[in-house]
């Protein structure tokens, strides 16, 4: 698998990005792109989904996203992603109380999905009663589920079909979890310039870090761990896909000079082992300081911010 | 006594396999009661497969010409059977002892670098044990009895990951997309 080739899921999928209406997406031309990139196996997964007329079926399409979604919630859980990122959310919503951001401090995750991250930080994430939590997803199919589950916990957070940067009350905090590989070329400068020109203050974009046994581990991983065919190619194609921290600040300083930005979190702790994810950090430079020292202890987790 | 510890592997096992096929099945944030579910569904089905095995073993006993003979080479089958079985059940709950320390890059490590891997193996080391249990024996009723308990171990599995997956299917949103 070649990091050129695209997702299963970035293309049984279509949405009108000012309106955000469904698009309708031709079984064939999907299957035909694969083809073209010499992935039989993606080729296949999409030659077997539901079709009516050519097009894709949007409602077995939904559910099978929505059975994925469920699915990498579990890789979620077995890396303890929320507490993660809480880690990182806590210096930062500290850092803009002090600096005099007022109530509420808006805390989104851009490509909620199913709306794992945020409703765990609702339960667990003890932020303060002045933290909004909120999931943005351009699927208004995920956004319901995660709707649905947040309701069924009742967890104080809520979620929107939306585009965050078109949001009339723009987040403080963004951050995303295994979203930022998707944008390819200079598709990523331009969402880092996004956040620049939003309202944000700080934004953590965690990724898969890439390494060269993280393609066989992720395999192995997926294989025993997921049981969707779409999971599995996913899965493994991004972590082929993902971008190495250099790559990701590159990027970042380009689109987003208005923030200092640095990786933390990717070693374990000071050994030249890498942890899995890797996290993007962007903060305000005004906020550098307060940010820095409200990490305490861990510090030594983040990379040169600058 | 190897009968006991391989009752209790049967137990745990049966357990383990209710929580595996659990895992990724639902996306509340909260499962510890989803979870408690599985684990006692699959020791519970653990418990009619082993009463299953019990009964067949009785009536094999029952109707043996040369019982001290069956007895001894079936205690023999379940020591061996133990040796495989048993540092597999160690190496997975000395992991569930590194899984106590507050460290997530701990817990994380002992997902991937132990639970994954030995969930992997479960199948082969299922089916070493019970080779290298019956291969020796004397008695055809002891290879016919270690062939039933590895067709129940895998049969305990696949049941509980059908039912596991046809749950997982009534719980999902009928229409997704209104």
């Amino acid at each position: 698998m070649s990091s050129d080739n695209p997702e299963i899921s970035d293309l049984i999928v279509d949405f009108d990005p000012e309106s955000l209406a469904r698009l309708p997406v031709s079984q064939a031309a999907v299957v035909e792109r694969f083809q073209r990139l010499g992935n039989r196996r993606a080729a296949r997964v999409v030659a077997n989904m539901p079709a009516k007329d050519g097009f894709l079926d949007a409602q077995a399409v939904d559910r099978l996203l929505i059975r994925v979604h469920w699915e990498m919630q579990r890789l979620a859980e077995e890396f303890h992603h929320g507490r993660r990122l809480r880690e990182l959310l806590l210096p930062g919503i500290h850092v803009l109380r002090m600096r005099g951001i007022g109530a509420p401090i808006r805390v989104v995750d851009v490509g909620c999905g199913t709306g794992y991250a945020i409703r765990w930080l609702a339960m667990h994430g003890a932020l303060g009663d002045d933290v909004e939590l909120i999931g943005a997803d351009y699927n208004p199919a995920l956004v319901h589920e995660a709707e649905r589950l947040a309701a069924i916990e009742r967890l104080r957070c809520r979620f929107v079909t939306a585009n965050v940067f078109r949001l009339r009350q723009p987040g403080h905090v963004l951050f995303t979890t295994g979203v930022v590989h998707h944008f390819r070329g200079e598709s990523l400068v331009d969402f880092f310039s996004e956040h620049n020109r939003s309202g944000a203050q700080a934004f953590f974009h965690s990724d898969f870090q890439p390494t060269p046994l993280a393609p066989l581990a992720s395999w192995f991983f997926h294989v025993l761990r997921m049981r969707t065919a779409l999971a599995r190619h996913d899965g493994v194609l991004s972590v082929v896909r993902a971008y190495s921290a250099q790559q990701l600040l590159d990027a970042a300083r380009r689109g987003a000079p208005g923030f200092l930005c640095g990786t933390y979190g990717s070693r374990i702790w000071n050994t030249p082992m890498p942890r899995v994810f890797h996290t993007l950090v962007g903060i305000r430079p005004e906020l550098r300081e307060g940010f820095l020292d409200a990490l305490g202890w861990r510090r030594h987790r983040m990379g040169d911010i600058r | 006594m190897s009968l006991v510890l391989l009752y209790v592997l049967a137990t745990l096992d049966g357990a383990f396999c209710g929580y595996r096929a659990a895992a990724g099945r639902s996306a509340l944030i909260d499962k510890r009661r989803y979870y408690r579910r599985a684990l006692l569904r699959g020791a519970g089905l653990a418990q009619i497969a082993v009463a299953l095995v019990a009964v067949i073993l009785v009536f094999l006993l029952a109707f043996s010409s040369a019982k001290p003979d069956l007895i001894d080479d079936l205690r023999a089958s379940s020591r061996r059977a133990l040796l495989v079985y048993g540092p597999y059940a160690v190496v997975a709950l000395l992991a569930f002892g590194v899984r106590l320390l507050p460290s997530v890059d701990f817990r994380s490590a002992t997902s991937v670098f132990v639970f994954g891997p030995l969930t992997a193996l479960r199948p082969l080391v299922a089916f070493a044990g019970v080779v290298y249990a019956i291969l020796p024996a004397a008695e055809v009723q002891t290879r016919l009895l270690g062939i039933m308990v590895l067709t129940l171990m895998f049969g305990v599995q696949l049941w509980l990951d059908r039912k596991a997956a046809l749950e997982r299917e009534a719980s999902l949103p009928a229409n997704p997309s209104i």
